[in-house]
């Protein structure tokens, strides 16, 4: 089992090692941050000013040397346009994003769990088109056209809700559901899938043939069996949903980490996108490592394997 | 309209924490209190506060002269909280501000400033010459080391008086101090020494109408009237702004009621802003014009060598149609690569469309059936306006293909000369009129891919001269060569579409000519209700 987890906890590191090399380099091919930070015009004094100030005219590997250094010591290094360190911005917009992210998740699971069972329990027939339409439309709607769309009525032709920013409940409500409609097409489809699998099972057809009544069946002994997937589904969906709001966050101009990291790369701030990618890419990372622990504790096959 | 108020203050009591009812806070309360409240600051009532919503994110480097960028963008923040020795204010391009007069050496080697008496910053302390020596010492931000090099020393012989030595003639001396930096606004030595360059950033404190209150990065900023301003008092008490980065949503914020001021609403939604009632149009014309550039005209093989050539993409541009279609025609159409307010500008003959001479201009050049021009690179956010322009020159038969580049790669490659065929260029810099040909047409210029002996001739001689007058002959010479020459077909002096709502009175765009923002703040007012 050691030597299971030491090798997880390595792919891990591994993996965590070749974003900071990639998220590196790759932001640095987009363009010059100095050149978005004056005028067409500027003086090339200025111009290599802001290169000095910012490091950049350093080599590119002393550049990643002090990058990683740095971050070794938990430090994300100092944002270019914030001049603030990336780590302070970051933690300050994380609640902001978390909140978001549970709001939405719930809101997703509120409407794709039950309209899942439902399809599921009339396969075939009215309901079960009406989940195929909402799943279809969850998931190939854009969810900047879907937070202008609620923007427009709810706030413009309505008047009930604030269109941006945040502070109150009040400016939660829409772009929660921006971000969970999508999400909850998708727990719709998979809530419909695994109930259509359980209904189907053995065990399932054997508590129906004892005459138990339909909602016995289906609240007892399928509806506990085919949530599991969901949850598992909803758990990683959550560490997702709070790294990738960026359009959503925007929209509404919601101070979380996605709009940051629209900031970071509207103006080539490197620190701050290569800050929230790494920590993004952390905890997806911890994410996937606690649940090759977890499974691995349950099932004793998967670290043999391996 | 009663809902509509109603909703107004619904809002403003959203963003009071101690308004909130049991209701809210439970609710707030239920989701764990894990967002910020950044409303928690609003002391003064909604009906004495006036919210903007602001098209970038702010920047804390912002509150501090000292590194203010080559960007206009700053100048929104420091018109607030800062104040000048002398800036642009209405009517008067180097109005004197915390100075109540200044002078220059006859010999041009020296400028002296008298200071205004009993001008405070907003922790009380009195304005006086060696704040604004330090001021100038510390600030680093755009020009700093062509300033640093020129000034030779600063001389503060009492409190009231500045006087700053060169070690040369610089005529230029005041449009780089004045209006084109940051280095003219002064902050307190004191209370700067006291809390350090980082402390600064995180409360400053200046000599301007408005007082720091609070701020939540990329979320909102919140001033507070300074009551004790020199030139008056402010009318609003207390002034919000936020950060709306999507157009779209700010538009809606307008119209809901939920600001009072957006900035740069472009398009079918400058039209829609236009057209709702109770909104009102507000568009200012920054120093920012935009033109054409012919990146091989100095390649005799290129068809754009021929001087005829480039006279014919400039009789085949509709610049009215396209002011029309993209600004809903409030972008100056000025026909120079020189935004018009600058000093030393030369204004040429107004831009003709003429697609037939166009094609007849084409003909004597011996491209009767047109010919490819290649690639016509551009800025992606003005993808549209090239769009315009490529159709245009497609209609005389001069074939190019767009080619939008994102800004910071654009902006490179432009520099780095790594173009060719046509570029669409555009800036925003401060400055007059040398500096622009400076950087775009003469010898040695950023952004020049080739020049004319005749100009670069002229350049030094300019910039020798201390005759005012002598010197913007030249200038205007200078200006004269490049339109007869068709170095660049001019576009447009771009328009900065912005909005205001019902309650706005003096919304304070305009006031200050190129100024792209709201200012000065003091003479912002709200409508009686």
């Amino acid at each position: 089992m050691k030597q299971y987890i030491g090798r997880r906890v390595g792919y891990s590191l591994l993996s965590l090692f070749l974003l900071s090399l990639t998220i590196f380099f790759f932001v640095r091919v987009t363009g010059d941050p100095a050149a978005l930070l004056v005028e067409p015009g500027a003086s090339p004094a200025d111009i290599a000013a802001i290169h000095h100030q910012f490091g950049l005219d350093r080599p590119l590997w002393v550049q990643y040397g002090i990058f990683m250094a740095s971050l070794f010591h938990g430090d994300l290094g100092q944002s270019f346009y914030y001049r603030m360190p990336v780590m302070g911005l970051y933690l300050s917009r994380l609640p902001n994003s978390l909140l978001l992210a549970v709001v939405a998740m719930g809101l997703s699971l509120l409407i794709g769990i039950p309209s899942g069972i439902l399809a599921a329990v009339r396969v075939g027939r009215f309901w079960d088109s009406v989940g195929k339409l909402f799943a279809l439309l969850g998931l190939s709607l854009p969810s900047f056209w879907v937070g202008l769309v609620l923007i427009l009525v709810f706030s413009v032709y309505l008047g009930w809700l604030p269109s941006s920013g945040a502070g109150t409940p009040l400016h939660l409500i829409m772009p929660a559901f921006a971000l969970g409609w999508y999400f909850a097409a998708a727990h719709m489809r998979l809530t419909r899938s695994s109930m259509l699998e359980v209904l189907g099972s053995e065990y399932v057809k054997l508590a129906r043939i004892k005459g138990l009544p339909q909602s016995l069946v289906i609240a007892k002994h399928a509806f506990k069996n085919a949530l599991i997937p969901v949850l598992t589904l909803a758990g990683i969906n959550l560490v997702i949903m709070v790294n990738v709001a960026v359009v959503v966050e925007t929209v509404f101009a919601w101070p979380g980490i996605g709009r940051l990291l629209y900031e970071g790369i509207a103006f080539r701030d490197f620190p701050v996108v290569q800050g929230v990618v790494i920590m993004g890419g952390a905890m997806i990372v911890t994410v996937n490592l606690l649940i090759d622990i977890l499974y691995a504790v349950i099932d004793p096959r998967i670290r043999l394997e391996r | 309209m009663g809902s509509f108020v109603a909703h107004r203050r619904e809002f403003g009591r959203d963003q009071s924490r101690p308004e909130l009812t049991r209701r809210e806070l439970l609710a707030v309360s239920a989701l764990g209190l894990i967002a910020g409240v950044p409303g928690l600051a609003h002391a003064a009532g909604p009906e004495n506060r006036l919210t903007w919503g602001i098209h970038v994110s702010l920047a804390p480097t912002w509150f501090d002269p000292a590194e203010t960028p080559g960007i206009i963008t700053p100048f929104m923040i420091l018109y607030a909280v800062h104040d000048a020795l002398v800036k642009p204010m209405p009517g008067q391009p180097l109005a004197p501000c915390l100075a109540e007069s200044f002078t220059a050496a006859e010999d041009g080697r020296s400028y002296e400033f008298v200071l205004r008496q009993g001008v405070k910053f907003h922790n009380g302390d009195p304005v006086i010459a060696e704040d604004v020596k330090f001021s100038f010492e510390r600030y680093r931000g755009a020009s700093h080391s062509l300033m640093q090099d020129r000034v030779a020393a600063i001389e503060t012989p009492d409190p009231q008086h500045i006087r700053f030595n060169l070690k040369a003639p610089w005529p230029d001396f005041l449009t780089f101090y004045a209006t084109a930096t940051g280095a003219g606004w002064i902050v307190p030595k004191k209370y700067v020494e006291k809390v350090g360059d980082e402390g600064f950033k995180k409360s400053p404190i200046g000599a301007g109408p408005y007082k720091f209150v609070s701020f939540t990065p990329g979320v909102e900023l919140v001033f507070e009237a300074f009551d004790q301003y020199w030139r008056k008092t402010p009318s609003v008490k207390q002034l919000i702004f936020k950060v709306v980065p999507e157009e779209s949503t700010r538009l809606a914020a307008l119209k809901d009621g939920e600001v009072d001021i957006v900035y740069s609403i472009r398009g079918e939604l400058a039209e829609e802003l236009r057209s709702t009632p109770g909104l009102t149009l507000k568009p200012v014309n920054p120093p920012a014009p935009f033109w054409l550039y012919f990146a091989d005209q100095w390649d005799p093989k290129s068809p754009w060598h021929d001087e005829r050539v480039r006279r014919a993409a400039n009789l085949a541009i509709d610049r009215k149609t396209i002011n029309e279609a993209l600004t809903l025609g409030f972008s100056k159409l000025t026909n120079s690569l020189i935004p018009a307010s600058f000093e030393f500008y030369w204004q040429p003959p107004p831009a003709v469309f003429d697609q037939a001479k166009a094609r007849q201009l084409l003909a004597e050049a011996g491209y009767a059936g047109g010919f490819d021009a290649g690639d016509y690179y551009c800025d992606s956010s003005y993808s549209n306006v090239g769009e315009a322009v490529l159709n245009n020159l497609q209609e005389v038969g001069i074939r190019s293909q767009l080619r939008p580049i994102e800004r910071a790669a654009f902006l490179k490659g432009w520099g780095d000369k790594a173009y060719n065929n046509l570029i669409q260029c555009g800036s925003g810099a401060f400055g007059n009129a040398a500096t622009r040909l400076g950087a775009f047409i003469v010898k040695g210029g950023t952004y020049v891919y080739g020049s004319y002996p005749d100009i670069d001739a002229l350049a030094p001689q300019q910039a020798a001269e201390l005759d005012h007058k002598r010197r913007a002959a030249i200038l205007e010479k200078m200006q004269q060569l490049v339109h007869e020459k068709s170095v660049v077909a001019p576009i447009w002096q771009l328009a900065f579409i912005n909005g205001a709502g019902p309650r706005v009175g003096e919304s304070g765009f305009g006031l200050i000519t190129d100024f792209a923002y709201t200012a000065p703040y003091e003479d912002i007012t709200i409508k009686a209700a």
